[in-house]
């Protein structure tokens, strides 16, 4: 745009000077035309003076006049080269004026032979020739052309002045509102700019209350949960112990009962009542025993059962407290941590023919009593589930990988199914032949512990091939991380 | 006993007071055991309508204490009992389903002078039960202060 106006101002601004140039141009034309009308004049002049006077400085005059008419019809000619109609004057004014010059000569060489008679005849017949009207003829014409094309030279020459002036006015104009055109666009995009930052401000803001909202809700949630479990678990436990009491009471009441039938069948029908004896002196027969047996069967079931509840109810209680324990981050000598496991286990491992190896194991910083019940369920696991008759090969393997130290516990045990990997980690939930005590606790407690340290597990097994347990937790876990996830 | 010592009871579970009344007479101990289902009759027994606790100056008082209440804490009842200048000697022995070890610190911290866990085998129960009425056979007990 801006090119387009300054390339055309510029190309004006040639023209106008182009035109003034050729309006100079005409001046000097006419200028030269009548300069050599004057030199015709003058000769003619010094002519008729050197006749009647004979006076050599009219001579001296004329010759100079003469001398000057030529270069100036000449210069005439090359101005007037440009135009064709001039062109063509000018050949006649040169034809006429070479005419006149003719005469001259002929003029003064009769008044040099001294024939002025004939000379001033000469003059006379000059004055009405052709020649002389033709030189005035043709000079008039050719000033009225140079003056037409002056009027008309000059007349473009301002229109291209008047449109030069007007183009860079245009082009300023366009200038100044093309500046204002970027600075209301700078000062649009600047705002817009501004408006999209506080938004993103705005939404960062929004984001952080939102997940600050959102962890408190987990939070609560979460201490929701870890209460609920706790009181229901607690408040499970008092109906528990009236159910174990009365039953154990009911039991005595039983023996009594028994013994005191046993006794009455003894007796007999007339005789006097014996004094109850000791218990298990009197042996029961037939329906009676089976009616004992009966009945302390059914009271065995439901103190098992009960003692079976007690356990679960203490494992959740146990988990819940776990769950509410403040974890201390310390430096943590794994190696150390897990061999003093190892010697502890010990007894277990010779009994089950295992051999533990331990290899070089990263230390890391985190809480030492859950580090401990992790490794400590994963061996006792690792030496209680393998395989009968077969010695026990437990592998205990470490190493680091990008701000994380990963821990292999590995046996060559009866291993897990693979369609049984996710249970195992679910509370009350075992997996495979049911042949060694447990709670299905053990697995849910060592990954909620490795959550808590900002680690995650898992296993890799297949039956009767051993398993893997993988436990992944940060080297340097701290407190706030854990308060963060929280 | 030089004097007869009233055991207070405060257990809300109306079985576990039984069971809990029935194996200490089985370990020989006949004290007059007063119990109350609810803190609030018991505090109302202990502290008298006043709230002084002036009711009971020169009772010997032994209190076997539940923390689980339906309407407070126990841990509450034996604050004021501690605190209390004419119940603070009576000997206060928290008989509760809990074990958690932060509760039993805080008990110990306020004062109390023996803290049980019920256990839920019955066999135990029986036998800490009967132990702990072979303990109140032995142990003196001051009458609330004068």
């Amino acid at each position: 745009m801006l090119t387009v106006i300054s390339a055309g101002s510029v190309y004006l601004v040639d023209k106008a000077r182009q035109d003034s140039k050729s309006v100079v141009h005409t001046m000097e034309v006419e200028n030269q035309i009548n300069a050599l009308l004057l030199e015709i004049r003058r000769a003619e002049s010094s002519a008729r003076g050197f006749l009647l006077t004979r006076a050599e400085n009219f001579r001296i005059d004329h010759e100079n006049a003469v001398a000057a008419i030529i270069p100036a019809l000449d210069k005439l000619t090359r101005q007037s080269g440009d135009n064709p109609a001039q062109r063509e004057n000018v050949e006649k004014l040169s034809a006429a004026i070479e005419t006149r010059l003719g005469q001259f000569k002929q003029e003064m060489d009769f008044i040099r032979q001294g024939q002025p008679d004939q000379a001033a005849a000469l003059i006379r017949e000059v004055v009405s020739t052709e020649a002389t009207a033709a030189i005035a003829e043709v000079a008039n014409a050719m000033i009225q052309e140079e003056e037409r094309l002056f009027r008309l030279r000059t007349i473009n020459s301002d229109r291209s002045q008047t449109l030069a002036a007007s183009m860079t006015g245009v082009g300023s104009g366009l200038v100044v509102l093309l500046a204002l055109i970027s600075i209301w666009l700078v000062r649009r995009s600047a705002l817009a700019r501004d408006e999209a930052e506080r938004r993103l401000r705005e939404g960062y803001a929004n984001l952080e209350s939102i997940i600050d909202e959102r962890t408190a809700d987990l939070r609560e949630a979460n201490d929701e949960i870890q209460r609920f479990a706790y009181i229901v678990s607690h408040d499970l436990r008092s109906p528990l112990v009236n159910i174990m009491g009365f039953t154990s009471e009911l039991d005595e009441l039983g023996n009594d009962i028994f013994r005191r039938i046993g006794s009455l069948a003894q007796v007999p029908a007339d005789g006097p009542p014996l004094a109850p004896t000791g218990p298990g002196e009197i042996a029961l027969e037939g329906a009676d025993k089976q009616l004992s047996e009966d009945f302390s069967e059914a009271l065995g079931f439901i103190k098992s059962s009960i003692a079976k509840m007690d356990r679960l109810i203490s494992a959740i209680l146990n988990l819940t407290r776990e769950g509410r324990r403040e974890f201390q981050p310390v430096k943590i000598d794994t190696s150390e941590l897990i061999e003093t496991i190892v010697s502890t286990l010990a007894h277990q491992a010779a009994e089950a023919q295992a051999q533990i190896h331990l290899e070089a194991l990263p230390n890391v910083v985190s809480d030492r009593l859950a580090l401990e019940q992790i490794f400590s369920n994963l061996i006792d696991n690792a030496i209680k589930y393998l395989k009968r008759g077969v010695p026990g090969e437990i592998r205990i393997r470490g190493r680091t990988k990008l701000g994380y130290a990963i821990f292999e516990i590995s046996d060559n045990g009866r291993g897990i199914d693979p369609k049984d990997h996710q249970r195992i980690f679910d509370l009350f939930r075992r997996a495979g032949t049911q042949d060694k005590p447990g709670q299905g606790i053990g697995l849910a407690h060592v990954r909620a512990l490795v959550r808590r340290l900002g680690g995650t597990m898992s296993v890799s097994s297949e039956l009767n091939a051993g398993s893997t347990f993988t436990v992944t937790l940060p080297i340097a876990w701290n407190v706030s991380n854990r308060n963060a996830d929280r | 006993m030089t004097q007869p010592v009233t055991i207070i009871m405060i257990e809300d579970d109306e079985g576990h007071a039984r069971l809990i009344e029935r194996n200490i007479r089985r370990s020989g101990v006949y004290n007059e055991i007063v119990s109350f289902k609810n803190g609030t009759d018991a505090m109302l027994h202990l502290f008298g309508a006043d709230g002084s606790g002036l009711v009971q100056k020169g009772n010997a008082l032994l209190i076997l204490l539940d923390l689980n209440l339906p309407d407070m804490t126990g841990i509450d009842i034996l604050r004021q009992i501690k605190e209390n200048k004419y119940l603070k000697a009576s000997p206060v022995v928290v008989l509760t389903t809990t074990d958690d070890s932060q509760e039993i610190k805080r008990c110990y911290e306020l004062g109390c002078n023996v803290y049980i866990t019920k256990p839920v085998n019955y066999e135990n129960f029986a036998n800490a039960i009967r132990q702990l009425g072979l303990f109140f056979s032995v142990i003196q007990v001051p009458p609330a202060a004068p």
